[in-house]
């Protein structure tokens, strides 16, 4: 039934329904499209396709040490990987000369501004006072009574309020007696 | 001298030994001219045989192997990490009739017919009987065109006695079961159409 020795479905068996013929004659036909016959002077068409093809030239080659298959691309990254890792190996050496020879100095002292001294007996925690160059607001200062006046004083008001018909309350002005005159 | 002048020296220097180069260009491209024509000598019959089975027609084939050739050509630099050419050449031009089918309008089967009866050899027939057969060819292969594609392609493959089951699972890029259950349900397809075909007349 099939004469095709690599046919894959030749050691398979067929289902009965198909029939031989038919079977037969389809692939009779797909066989005979198989096996045309190529026409003549078919590899020479080809030949000439192929020869009418645009070639690769280049006029100025590129010399052979930058050529991709003379290996220089991969030079050209080991020696960039090692020119990072040395810089970076520098960078940080320097850094941490830098740091040692600032060591070797004397330290620098912040000078901090002297603390005013606490009135009371609580600490300012910490607060700044204002400086005393600012003219604060003047605060009323009490009036100075000189100890003779201070005495005498009270006794003369009390006699003048003991006279004068009107009540302290009212805050009029007391009338001098005639015997001060 | 620094070492900037040393490599503009040697740059230089090979700039100078560039005929040197130009000849080992020269070389490889006249051995990769003459690789791609012992592969046209030795592949282009079996090439326009798949390109004719599906386009069925001489002229579309022949520019399908001509254009299979020229992807080859611009692709010659790869020739070398081909295992099996003649697979690897039927795929190519496999996919170019499969693409030319696919955008080329349908064709009515009178032309098939007359295409047909001027390829097919005449073997002693006379006018008649050779115009009967290419009509009965015609008819067969429009019963091919009615399987779904996947039974179709694996079905016009196997008819090529060159091309054993591995191969067409590598042009086709799937497994060899699955070539074989195709090819199974394609001849039941076909029997059950030429049945029908038959019955009719």
């Amino acid at each position: 039934m099939n004469s095709n020795p690599h046919d894959p479905m030749a050691s398979e068996t067929t289902s009965d329904s198909i029939s031989a013929s038919v079977f037969t004659t389809a692939e009779e036909t797909l066989r005979l499209i198989a096996n045309l016959p190529a026409p003549d002077g078919l590899e020479d068409r080809v030949h000439a396709a192929l020869n009418a093809m645009p070639r690769r030239s280049r006029v100025l080659t590129w010399p052979r040490a930058l050529r991709a298959e003379s290996g220089w691309m991969r030079g050209a990254a080991a020696a960039a990987i090692v020119f990072v890792v040395a810089g970076g190996g520098w960078g940080v050496y320097t850094r941490v000369e830098s740091t040692q020879m600032e060591q070797n100095q004397p330290a620098k002292v912040i000078v901090m501004p002297p603390r005013m001294p606490s009135t009371g007996g609580l600490s300012g925690a910490g607060a700044m006072r204002p400086p005393l160059t600012l003219p604060g607001p003047a605060a009323p200062q009490p009036v100075k009574i000189s100890p003779a006046k201070a005495a005498k004083g009270p006794v003369a008001s009390h006699k003048t309020n003991s006279h004068s018909g009107h009540s302290a309350a009212t805050g009029a002005p007391v009338a001098e007696p005639a015997a001060s005159r | 001298m620094s070492t900037s002048q040393i490599f503009v020296a040697g740059i230089a220097a090979e700039w100078m030994d560039n005929p040197t180069s130009a000849v080992n260009d020269e070389a490889r491209q006249r051995a990769e001219d003459a690789a791609l024509a012992a592969l046209v000598d030795q592949y282009a019959g079996a090439l326009y045989r798949v390109a004719f089975s599906v386009l069925r027609n001489q002229a579309d084939a022949e520019d399908a192997v001509q254009e299979a050739f020229v992807r080859v050509l611009r692709h010659r630099d790869t020739l070398g990490e081909v295992r099996d050419h003649r697979v690897w050449l039927i795929r190519i031009v496999w996919n170019i009739v499969l693409d030319r089918k696919r955008r080329a309008k349908t064709r009515p089967e009178t032309d098939d017919v007359a295409d047909l009866a001027r390829v097919l050899p005449l073997k002693g027939l006379s006018a008649e009987e050779h115009a009967a057969a290419a009509q009965h060819h015609a008819h067969v292969l429009a019963c091919v065109d009615q399987l779904p594609a996947k039974e179709r392609q694996v079905m016009m493959l196997s008819a090529f006695e060159e091309l054993s089951s591995v191969e067409i699972a590598a042009v086709l890029e799937i497994s060899e079961s699955s070539v074989r259950s195709r090819l199974f349900r394609a001849r039941n397809l076909m029997a059950g159409l030429l049945d029908h075909e038959r019955s009719l007349r």
